[in-house]
C-alpha cells in the first residue's frame, strides 16, 4: 500500500558540505602544486621544444590573465551582477588552464612525429572516444548524467591525469632502469608503476567530482559512468601518444602508418572499454557505493577497494599480457582478441555485474519514490505516469509519441519533463536516506519546476 | 542499515570487497614475481668493466672511433667488455635491450674466461629492418644463477636518435 509521505528534511546538523569542500580544496591545491612542479621539471629535464611550448602557451596565459582581471573586478560589483562575472572569470581561467595543459601534453607526447601526424591520430581517436562516452552515458538507464560533467571527467582524464603521471613515471622508470635487472623483474616494477600512478591520477578526478558535485553523483551507477569517462579521456591521449611514437619509430622502415593503425585498433577499438575505462570505472564504483554508506569506515573501505581493483586490473594487464602467446601467423589476430578477452574480460564482466545490480537497485528505489510522490497528490508525478517513468523504453515511447505529435520541440519538452521528474524522485530518495545537504526548499523548487514543465508540455 | 534497499547496498559493498580481495591476491602475486626475478641478497660487489660503446663495422667485425652515448639511426654500435674484470667462478652474460625491452644482441651465458673472444657485443639490426630502432638502449653484463639473471655487474645506456 502506498502512503503519502513527507520526506524528512536533511540533517540540520550535517557538516558534510564544509568538510567535503575543504577536502576538495586540499586535493585541488595538491593537484595544482603537482602540475606546476611537473611542468617546471618537464621544462628543465624533459622538454626539447621549450620555444614552441612558450609560444603556443601564450593564449593560455592571456586567458588566465583576462580571467583573473574579471575575477578581481567582480568583487567591486553589486551582488546581482557579481555572480555573472565570477562565472565568466571561472570559465576563462578554466579554459586557459586546460589549454596550457593541452599544449604541454601535445608537445611532451607527440613532439617526435610532428603536429600533422598528431592531428591525424587525434582525429582518428575522436569518433571512437566520442562513441565510448555516448555508450557510457547511456548505461545510466534511469537517470543520465549531464553531458558537461561527463565531458569534464573525460577532459580530466585526457589532460590533467596524463600531466600528473608524466613526471612520476619518468622518475620511477629511470630509477628502475638504473637499479633493476632487465627482464621480468623490471617489467613487473613498471607494471606496478603504471597501475599505481595512473589509477591514482585518474581516481583523483572521480573523487573531486564526488566532493564538489555530490548532487550529480548519486550512486554506484553514476560512479561507474564518471570513472569510465575519465578512463576514456586518459585512453584518448595515451592512444595519440603511442600512435605518434610508433609512427615516428617505424616510418623510416616504411610502415609507420601500419604501426600507428595497429595501436589505434588495439586501444580505440579492442581496448576502448577493456582497459582504462574498466579500471577507472571500478574507482567510480567504489566512490559511488561509499556515497550511500552510513559509516566513515565503510566509506573509506569502499573507496579503497575501488582503487585496489583498478590498480590490480591495470597491473595484471601490464605485467602479464606478454605471457600470453601471440603467434606470428594469421591465427595471431585471433589470439590478440582472445588475450584481451581473457585478461581484461573478467574485470569488465565484474564491472558489468556491479552496473546491472546498481541499475536495478537505483530503479527500484526511484520507483518507490515516484509512487510516494504520486501519493502526495501535489501533481508533480501522477499515478499513471509512474510505470512510464520507471521504464526507459516506455519513456522513449512517450517521447517518440510527442515527436509525432509536436515535432522535435515536443520531444525535447517531454524529455525535460521526464528528467525533472526523475530528478525529483532522486532528490526524495537521497533525502529519505539523509544523504543530502540541500534544504527541503530545494525539493519544493524541483516540484514546482516539474509542474511548470507540465504546463509547458501541455501548452 | 535494515531495509531492503540497504540490504541491496550492503550486497554491492560486499561484492566490491570480494573483488578487492581478488585484487589484493593479484598484487601479492605480482610482488612474489618481482621478488623471484629481483632476488634480495644477491649483491656480490663485483663490477664488470664495460670499456665503452663504439661505432661498429659489421662487415669487419671491428669497432672504431670514440666511446659515445648517442648514435644516429643509421649507425651500428657495439659495447666492448673487459671480461677479465670479473671473477672466473661466475656465470655471466651480456645483453642489449631496446626501449621495448626486447633483446637486440647478446653473448653468453658462460664463464668470463669462456667469453674472452666475445669482448665485442654488437647491437643487432632486427631481421627485415634497415636500421636499429630508435630509442634508449640498455647494455648490461649480468650474473646468472640457475639460468636466471640475478645481478647486474655493469650497465650502460645509449640513445639512438630518431633522425
Amino acid at each position: 500500500m502506498i502512503t503519502s509521505t513527507h520526506p524528512p528534511a536533511a540533517d540540520p546538523e550535517s557538516k558534510l558540505r564544509p568538510s567535503r569542500y575543504g577536502i576538495a580544496l586540499a586535493v585541488s591545491a595538491l593537484v595544482i602544486v603537482a602540475l606546476i612542479a611537473s611542468s617546471i621539471l618537464n621544462y628543465v629535464f624533459l622538454d626539447t621544444v621549450p620555444g614552441r611550448t612558450s609560444l603556443y602557451g601564450l593564449l593560455a596565459v592571456a586567458l588566465i590573465t583576462l580571467g583573473t582581471f574579471i575575477l578581481v573586478r567582480a568583487y567591486n560589483r553589486d551582488r546581482a551582477t557579481r555572480r555573472v562575472h565570477l562565472i565568466r572569470a571561472a570559465v576563462l581561467i578554466g579554459i586557459g588552464v586546460l589549454l596550457w595543459l593541452l599544449v604541454i601534453d601535445v608537445f611532451l607526447y607527440t613532439q617526435s612525429a610532428g603536429p600533422g601526424v598528431a592531428a591525424v591520430c587525434a582525429l582518428a581517436c575522436l569518433p571512437t572516444t566520442a562513441f565510448g562516452l555516448w555508450v557510457v552515458r547511456r548505461m545510466d538507464r534511469n537517470h543520465k548524467e549531464p553531458w558537461r560533467l561527463v565531458l569534464v571527467a573525460a577532459a580530466w582524464g585526457a589532460i590533467v591525469a596524463t600531466s600528473l603521471v608524466v613526471w612520476g613515471e619518468t622518475v620511477w622508470e629511470s630509477s628502475a632502469q638504473h637499479t633493476l635487472v632487465p627482464g621480468p623483474g623490471l617489467d613487473t616494477s613498471l607494471a606496478f608503476m603504471a597501475g599505481i600512478l595512473e589509477e591514482l591520477a585518474k581516481g583523483l578526478a572521480v573523487l573531486l567530482l564526488f566532493l564538489v558535485m555530490r548532487n550529480e553523483f548519486d550512486d554506484v551507477v553514476d560512479g561507474i559512468v564518471y570513472g569510465a569517462a575519465v578512463g576514456l579521456g586518459f585512453n584518448f591521449l595515451e592512444s595519440i601518444s603511442y600512435m605518434t611514437n610508433l609512427y615516428s619509430i617505424f616510418s623510416p622502415e616504411g610502415f609507420g602508418g601500419v604501426a600507428a593503425g595497429i595501436q589505434w585498433y588495439g586501444r580505440q577499438v579492442l581496448g576502448l572499454f577493456f582497459g582504462h575505462a574498466t579500471y577507472t570505472a571500478y574507482i567510480g564504483a567504489g566512490v559511488g557505493i561509499a556515497r550511500q554508506l552510513p559509516s566513515m569506515r565503510m566509506k573509506v573501505m569502499a573507496i579503497g577497494a575501488g582503487f585496489i581493483i583498478a590498480i590490480a586490473g591495470h597491473f595484471s594487464w601490464d605485467a602479464w599480457a606478454t605471457f600470453f602467446p601471440i603467434q606470428n601467423t594469421l591465427f595471431g589476430l585471433v589470439e590478440i582478441h582472445l588475450r584481451t578477452l581473457i585478461m581484461t574480460g573478467p574485470f569488465t564482466a565484474g564491472l558489468i555485474a556491479l552496473l546491472l545490480f546498481g541499475i536495478r537497485y537505483e530503479g527500484q528505489n526511484l520507483l518507490d519514490q515516484m509512487q510516494k510522490e504520486a501519493a502526495t497528490g501535489q501533481g508533480a508525478i501522477l499515478p499513471q505516469e509512474v510505470p512510464i517513468l520507471a521504464s526507459p523504453w516506455q519513456r522513449l515511447r512517450q517521447r517518440l509519441q510527442a515527436l509525432n505529435r509536436a515535432g522535435p520541440s515536443g520531444y525535447l519538452r517531454v524529455s525535460r519533463l521526464q528528467t525533472a521528474q526523475l530528478d525529483l524522485a532522486m532528490e526524495r530518495w537521497h533525502r529519505e536516506r539523509k544523504e543530502i545537504d540541500t534544504p527541503l526548499e530545494a525539493e519544493q523548487q524541483l516540484r514546482e519546476k516539474v509542474i511548470q514543465l507540465r504546463h509547458w508540455v501541455a501548452a | 542499515m535494515g531495509s531492503v534497499t540497504d540490504i541491496q547496498l550492503r550486497t554491492l559493498y560486499r561484492t566490491l570487497l570480494v573483488f578487492a580481495t581478488v585484487g589484493v591476491v593479484i598484487l601479492a602475486i605480482g610482488l612474489i614475481q618481482f621478488a623471484y626475478f629481483e632476488r634480495p641478497g644477491q649483491a656480490s660487489g663485483v663490477k664488470a668493466n664495460i670499456v665503452g660503446v663504439y661505432k661498429y663495422d659489421p662487415a669487419a667485425g671491428q669497432t672504431t672511433g670514440p666511446d659515445r652515448a648517442e648514435y644516429a639511426r643509421n649507425e651500428e654500435f657495439a659495447a666492448v667488455v673487459d671480461w677479465s674484470s670479473i671473477p672466473s667462478n661466475l656465470t655471466v652474460d651480456a645483453r642489449w635491450y631496446d626501449s621495448f625491452g626486447s633483446i637486440e644482441g647478446e653473448v653468453g651465458p658462460g664463464t668470463p674466461a669462456g667469453l674472452t673472444n666475445d669482448k665485442v657485443v654488437p647491437v643487432q639490426v632486427p631481421p627485415g629492418y634497415h636500421f636499429v630502432l630508435p630509442g634508449r638502449y640498455t647494455f648490461v653484463v649480468e650474473r646468472l644463477q640457475d639460468g636466471v639473471p640475478v645481478e647486474v655487474l655493469g650497465r650502460r645506456f645509449v640513445l639512438v636518435d630518431r633522425t
